[in-house]
């Protein structure tokens, strides 16, 4: 009996394993194929980088998980990053107050999330519309101001703001960087709002299907709006790090891409492409999994002009087995 | 032609819809196949479309066995469905759409639009309908669609027409004329397969009949051998009756719950009833008379004009963003039709599905918490027998009538005091059905005021007190329960009392 009891438990264990927390056998088995490739992947040093280097695409992709989970997409953020992170700048200069920026960088995040979903809503427009959109418009108007140079920070606050990206918690021997703290409290922050409140119970109601939710009461509307202005939020405070690590934002190049990398992130980490089913944690291992690719990549001497290319693979393959395996179902 | 379908058999997941189910057309004949909702005809006629490859069973085709890939396969074979839901691109014009995959060309490159469109209008004179082959779709009316599906089925060699309850938007002229084309292609050596609810019509357009009743062939023989009652006792089943229900005891007090005064939107025209605590009231109609409107704007879902009341508070025109919450704040609550498309959230648990409701209408906190979710599921499971292998599970893993107790449910967890049922027997099997009204009777004695939107009649007679009959979105007739016959719900739906006029 106790064994037919364990059995079963095995079995069940093994389906979620296979099933719904596949990423988790993807992640392990990319771990071990890291470990070969570098002998020092164990090492504090190695594993903290993983963290920071995600940090930014990290953060982004908490809110890209909410905006997919609500069955949209949202492939305006890398120019959000570059043109938050460009007035940041200017704004950090002028104030010289890190917090000033803070605010900054989270309330022009808000607005530009608002305008997407007012578009998608009230404009009634498709969300790869209406974020190509705001994509386009954001780069070029950054790109305008930034024509003279890159937004650079003043010297004056130059030490004190690049803190945030080398700096971090000494704890005897470890140092723990700020940003893999930012990046984890993020992490347990958006896993409790989509698993034990309303708001993400309702995201993924409304992006299972969309008539049932209205005619269960939801504000379709309201939640649509509500993921677009938190992804927002996250680029504003992505492009403060971003600034942070290359103390510039070159107006052209910055973030470039990077919406594929979020997108990235949250396919690997299983979240269904289509809306209404995904995990927080996936996406969580799902944009380390990719952070660790790039460097197996890096140390196998890949040119990083194919980064592109690589993040497309990602996604493909992960949507493909998302596919078969509902097909399975 | 001639075709056989031997020992099919179906499965959805736990769910057996055809079970070894024989049937045999011969050429020239008009089939009847019947049986209630959830009986397995529609299956039945998408496994012969190759729409679902069944778990068992052969498909002959004038002796040959054939593989249905899809529906090009049928039409290869001369097999032609026309659907109940009407499968047309209202953007397009009537003849695009009815060359729609079978495009006439000139030297293969260019589209035919003469040709198409006066082949359209040739078939349109032999059945007698005056449509423009060139008008836009949407423009149509509902029959004028269903015409231009059957016109579809004309337009090619068809030896065998598959069709699924035509006659729900016609009227009673349409419905003749459709017959005399019928009889006609009938001499021609046409073979149909008729599926419809409508009894008089069955008996005097079919030669055989085909009884499904879970799945499974129950009976069948010549139309000429038996009676209406007969059928509807086998349809229905053996161990069934719907006598439990005729000692109907209305539970309706003078408390108005509901007040609609001269509400109009869309195809709807000056409604005026009052709902009360505990009546159980029925609004049916045939397909665009305006149920499905009624039934949206009662729950904020579709603006309207004029007044509506729930419970002393005045209920806003405008439908909009939060309307459907100020109306479910207000103890309304709407078991919504066609629950695939707008019921259930295919992706998340039984137990999520519940909480949709109550989360919205009473939580106070944006948290959630799991034991109290937990409660809220373990309560409704037993109090309607949900059969749930683990409230963890998909939504989708419960079969329909499951799924259905689980949104009735979700709405009583919300202590709506008036529920809207539209629909809500709509693909359930029957067991299930008869679990639901006796539900729905046991609502109104707790105090409810229930509307059941439907176009059954066995399900009206059953459950309500009183029924509003529509008619082109008028209110056409209130029947009361000594009023509530087949025939009469038939002769005010179609307009019949109006025609002299």
């Amino acid at each position: 009996m106790e064994k037919r009891l364990s059995a079963d438990t095995a079995k069940t264990l093994g389906r979620a394993l296979t099933r719904e927390y596949s990423f988790v056998l993807s992640f392990i088995l990319l771990v071990i194929i890291g470990a070969c490739v570098n002998k020092n992947f164990f090492t504090w040093s190695n594993i903290s980088n993983l963290f920071v280097q995600g940090s930014m695409i990290g953060l982004i992709s908490m809110g890209m998980t909410m905006v997919i989970g609500a069955g949209l997409i949202d492939i305006s953020v890398g120019s959000q990053v570059a043109i938050i992170g460009g007035f940041g700048i200017l704004v950090l200069n002028k104030t010289g107050s890190i917090f000033v920026m803070l605010l900054f960088c989270i309330a022009f995040g808000l607005v530009l999330g608002c305008v997407n979903g007012l578009l998608v809503t009230k404009g009634g427009m498709p969300a790869m519309v209406a974020t190509l959109a705001t994509m386009s418009a954001c780069r070029a108007v950054v790109n305008y101001y930034g024509a003279g140079g890159p937004f650079t920070v003043d010297k004056a606050i130059y030490d004190r703001f690049r803190q945030l990206a080398v700096g971090g918690l000494e704890l005897g021997s470890f140092k723990i960087p700020y940003l893999m703290i930012i990046f984890i409290a993020a992490v347990i922050l958006f896993d409790i709002v989509m698993k034990k409140t309303k708001l993400g119970k309702h995201i993924f109601a409304v992006g299972s299907n969309e008539k049932s939710a209205r005619l269960s009461g939801i504000n379709v509307d309201g939640v649509k709006t509500a993921a677009y202005m938190i992804t927002g939020a996250m680029c504003g405070i992505a492009s403060l790090i971003y600034a942070s690590r290359m103390t510039a934002v070159a107006a052209a190049s910055a973030a470039m891409g990077w919406e594929m990398d979020a997108i990235a992130g949250v396919a690997i980490g299983g979240t269904s492409m289509s809306g209404g089913r995904g995990k927080i944690m996936g996406t969580f291992l799902g944009v380390l999994m990719f952070k660790i690719i790039s460097n197996i990549l890096t140390a196998a001497n890949v040119s990083s002009y194919l980064n592109g290319a690589i993040s497309a693979a990602i996604i493909v393959l992960a949507v493909l087995m998302q596919n078969f395996q509902n097909k399975r179902r | 032609m001639r075709l056989e379908m031997n020992k099919i058999v179906m499965e959805f997941g736990p769910v057996r819809a055809v079970d070894h189910v024989d049937l045999t057309v011969e050429p020239g004949q008009i089939l009847g196949l019947l049986g209630e909702n959830g009986a397995g005809k529609s299956t039945l006629m998408n496994v012969l479309a190759g729409v679902y490859t069944p778990v068992s069973g052969k498909i002959l085709v004038n002796g040959q066995e054939t593989v249905m890939k899809g529906v090009r396969t049928a039409n290869a074979c001369g097999i032609r469905f026309i659907h109940q839901e009407l499968n047309l691109c209202n953007d397009l014009r009537v003849y695009e759409n009815m060359f729609l995959g079978d495009e006439l060309s000139k030297s293969k490159v260019f589209l035919d639009r003469a040709a198409m469109t006066a082949k359209c209008a040739e078939v349109f004179r032999r059945m007698k309908v005056n449509i423009d082959p060139e008008a836009i779709v949407d423009t149509l009316s509902a029959a004028e669609k269903q015409m231009v599906e059957i016109g579809r089925a004309l337009l090619f060699r068809s030896e065998l027409i598959i069709m699924d309850e035509p006659s729900t938007a016609l009227a009673t002229a349409e419905i003749e004329n459709l017959f005399e084309i019928m009889r006609q292609l009938k001499s021609e050596g046409v073979s149909f397969i008729y599926i419809s609810h409508k009894m008089p019509e069955l008996f005097e357009i079919c030669d055989v009949y085909y009884i499904l009743c879970d799945g499974k062939l129950v009976a069948h023989g010549n139309f000429a051998d038996i009676n209406e009652e007969q059928v509807t006792e086998m349809m229905i089943g053996h161990n069934l009756h719907a006598s439990e229900f005729e000692n109907h005891v209305s539970r309706a007090t003078e408390e108005v719950r509901l007040s609609v005064k001269n509400l109009s939107s869309g195809i709807l025209k000056d409604i005026t009833f009052d709902l009360h605590q505990g009546e159980i009231l029925a609004v049916t109609g045939l397909q665009g008379s305006g149920r499905d409107t009624l039934a949206d704007v009662l729950f904020g879902v579709e603006s309207f004009t004029g007044e509506m009341v729930v419970e002393g508070a005045v209920m806003p025109n405008r439908a909009g963003d939060r309307s459907v919450r100020r109306f479910m704040r207000h103890k309304v609550g709407m078991v919504p039709r066609m629950r695939p498309e707008r019921g259930i959230h295919n992706d998340l648990s039984v137990q999520d599905n519940l909480s949709m409701g109550y989360l919205n209408a009473r939580a106070k906190t944006p948290f959630i918490s799991a034991r109290a979710e937990a409660e809220r599921f373990a309560r409704q499971q037993k109090a309607m027998a949900i059969k749930v292998g683990s409230p963890r599970n998909p939504i989708t893993s419960l079969s329909g009538g499951n799924q259905q107790k689980v949104i009735l449910g979700k709405w009583l967890e919300t202590d709506a005091d008036i529920l809207l049922l539209d629909n809500p027997t709509q693909g359930i099997d029957v067991g299930t059905k008869f679990e639901i009204y006796r539900l729905i009777l046991r609502l109104a004695e707790a105090g409810k005021a229930v509307i059941v939107f439907s176009a059954e009649f066995p399900e009206i007679r059953n459950v309500a007190d009183s029924c509003i009959v529509l008619y082109k979105g008028m209110c056409n007739a209130r029947l009361s329960r000594e009023d509530l016959t087949e025939k009469n719900i038939m002769y005010y739906s179609t307009g019949a009392n109006l025609e002299g006029l």
